[in-house]
């Protein structure tokens, strides 16, 4: 086996500059789709970190579920299913609500407990405190949204301390909506979350279901005591009939959709193989034709046609190996190239949040899997490209090899 | 090896036009013999030797190799024939130019798989170089050698697996007569001392008569076979 390639290596070495030539025309298509792939797992291993720095992974959101129209609820003995599940640290349901106050202004209201708070760090109190759900009163404590308490003192001269009468709509199972009557009390504000809780007015949650008459959550937050079994827990949620959903669904739709456009892109770039590959196959026709006595006298001293074959499909699998290893080097060459010369452009042209995130890491990733499928593709293509000629070489007559001049 | 052929026959087809290049020819050749094949040009002699040789198949009648017939149209066992069993040498040498003399003569041992290990070759090639003494000569090119030296080369590889019958023809159709005299006298030695049956094309009648056995050729037919 190893005289194979030395035999090949020896017929390669008379003809360096033809297999040099062929080495670089892989090498640089190897190349170019090295550099396309290396582009597109690095925007998108940055878009996965960003996504990661702006979610909280360790959480599952649960809603209610609806499979083939049967609508499963969040119902306590569904939470407590939950709670006994391995690596879930606490769960956090909380309900929906819209109230109206006497100016018809619309509130969007979430009754929630503490553990709510807890996963969602970001809500912090600018004035006042939260509902303290200990005490009874005949009124109904809220907490504002940065936003909404914005407003409100805008629209109807309202702040921490101030009572007003509102009315919650109650959704029954059939007829029209009903209007409830309450008078609640603004007890806090909240500084700004930066998403859309700024729009939210909080209830405790045990007040807002006995206000609302539900007997069951409109959504729970799962706790996860680690990212890694997120989704496990998922798919027991699942498993129970509910629907789950985690910040790893974003991540998985990202990497889906940069997977596929930097499949097509690697594809095209990977048309330049073509040429390549045409060479190789070119070069070893015309290897056949300069030996055909060579191979006329191999046959006549006991090589087989698969003898042959391999002696020349040897050839291409020198070529190739090289052409992998000079295709990987270039690869790495033209991903750091585009790094330095297109992440400036890519910066200053997408500008904002985005460029700025850019402007911290390299746009391009290699990684070895990218770098072996490179060294494949050259292996493959100069192996493929050399079974035609391989064959002819193979299935020449001998006599008539050995008469050739 | 013994060989012998029945009603050995071939034809070309230039076109219509039907070329007989042999015509029935019934030879008996025993083991050890050194027969030389002579006659004009375009009698039959190549076309025999490639018959005898398995690079070519006749069109009709029956060769036996040690008393087997050769089934021609079995490539494998053509490749086994010519693999384990035949060496030939060439009026043009035929050299691998990228290959050094000692590893032309090694080359046809690669294709035999009972001589595993490169050291093992590497050494059986270099007796065979001491053989037709050009042990000196083992790393040079081809393109460095003498055309003596290059047919040297060619009758050691010849002999690389071992084989039981050596065609050639006309190995000294290249080299000038001193340069041939030498050669047929190798070929001579060789056939005493490996005891291998050995058929050779040649134009030198002189040199063949004091050989062995000659085989005169006309229009593909057998004249006489004088020993
Ligand atoms: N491939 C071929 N196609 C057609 N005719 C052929 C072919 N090979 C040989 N012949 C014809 O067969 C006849 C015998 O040829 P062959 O080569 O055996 O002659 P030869 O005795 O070896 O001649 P020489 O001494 O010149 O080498 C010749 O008439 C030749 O023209
Ligand atoms: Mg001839």
């Amino acid at each position: 086996m190893m005289e194979l390639f030395l035999l090949a290596g020896r017929q390669l070495r008379r003809k360096k500059l033809r297999v040099f030539l062929i080495v670089l025309g892989i090498a640089i298509g190897v190349a170019a789709v090295i550099g396309v792939t290396a582009l597109g797992e690095g925007i998108r291993v940055q878009a996965v970190e960003q996504i990661k720095a702006s979610h909280d992974l360790t959480t599952v959101e649960v809603s209610a579920g609806a499979e083939a129209g049967n609508v499963t609820l969040i119902t306590e003995s569904k939470i407590k299913a939950i709670k006994q599940e391995e690596n879930v640290l606490f769960v956090a349901p909380y309900v929906k609500d819209s109230y109206v106050t006497q100016n018809n202004t619309y509130l969007a209201v979430k009754g929630v407990t503490p553990e709510y708070r807890g996963i969602h760090s970001n809500l912090q109190l600018e004035q006042g405190n939260w509902f303290d759900e200990s005490t009874h009163s005949n009124y109904t404590q809220i907490v504002l949204g940065y936003d909404v308490a914005k407003r409100l003192a805008v629209t109807e001269d309202l702040g921490v301390g101030d009572e007003f009468g509102a009315k919650i709509r109650l959704y029954g199972e059939e007829g029209p909506p009903r209007d409830k009557s309450t008078v609640v009390k603004i007890v806090g504000i909240l500084e700004s979350a930066g998403d859309e809780h700024d729009n939210q007015v909080f209830v405790g949650i045990t007040e807002a279901m006995e206000m609302d008459e539900k007997d069951a959550y409109d959504g729970l937050l799962v706790k996860v005591d680690d990212p890694a079994f997120v989704a496990s827990v998922r798919e027991k949620i699942e498993e129970i009939g509910l629907n789950a959903q985690s910040a790893q669904d974003v991540i998985d739709e990202v990497n889906r959709l940069m997977v596929a456009v930097t499949l097509v892109l690697g594809f095209f770039s990977g048309i330049s193989l073509v040429v390549g590959a045409l060479m190789v196959v070119n070069t070893m026709i015309i290897s056949v034709y300069e030996r055909t006595r060579e191979i006329g006298l191999s046959k006549a001293l006991g090589a087989s046609d698969l003898d042959i074959m391999k002696m020349f499909l040897a050839e291409c699998l020198i070529i190739g190996v090289m052409g992998g290893i000079l295709g990987d080097l270039l690869g790495i060459g033209f991903s750091v190239m585009i790094d330095l010369v297109g992440k400036p452009f890519l910066v200053s042209t997408l500008g904002g949040e985005l460029g700025a995130s850019l402007q911290a890491g390299s746009i391009t990733a290699i990684t070895p899997s990218i770098l072996a499928v490179g060294f494949a593709i050259s292996l493959v293509l100069s192996i493929v490209s050399g079974l035609y000629p391989a064959r002819r070489a193979a299935r020449l007559s001998p006599l008539d090899a050995l008469r050739q001049i | 090896m013994t060989v012998e052929t029945k009603g050995l026959t071939k034809y070309y087809w230039m076109g219509k036009e039907k070329v007989v290049a042999l015509d029935g020819v019934d030879l008996k050749i025993e083991e050890g013999e050194f027969i030389s094949i002579v006659g004009p040009s375009g009698s039959g002699k190549s076309t025999l030797l490639n018959i005898l040789g398995c690079l070519d198949s006749p069109t009709k009648g029956k060769v036996f190799l040690d008393g087997a017939q050769v089934d021609y149209r079995n490539k494998r066992s053509l490749v086994i024939l010519r693999r384990k069993f035949l060496g030939f040498v060439f009026q043009t040498f035929n050299l691998i130019p990228a290959l050094n003399a000692v590893e032309n003569v090694e080359y046809p041992m690669y294709f035999n798989k009972p001589l595993k290990s490169k050291s093992e070759r590497k050494e059986k090639a270099m007796k065979l170089l001491a053989l037709v003494g050009l042990e000196k000569r083992a790393n040079h090119l081809p393109s460095e050698l003498s055309g003596g030296e290059l047919q040297r080369v060619a009758i050691a590889r010849a002999f690389a697996n071992g084989p039981k019958l050596i065609l050639a023809d006309e190995p000294t159709g290249n080299l000038d007569s001193v340069t041939g005299r030498s050669i047929l006298d190798l070929l001579t030695r060789l056939n005493n001392e490996e005891k291998m049956t050995i058929i050779m094309v040649t134009h030198d009648f002189e040199s063949a008569k004091r050989m062995g056995t000659v085989i005169r050729i006309l229009d593909g037919r057998i004249q006489e076979q004088e020993r």
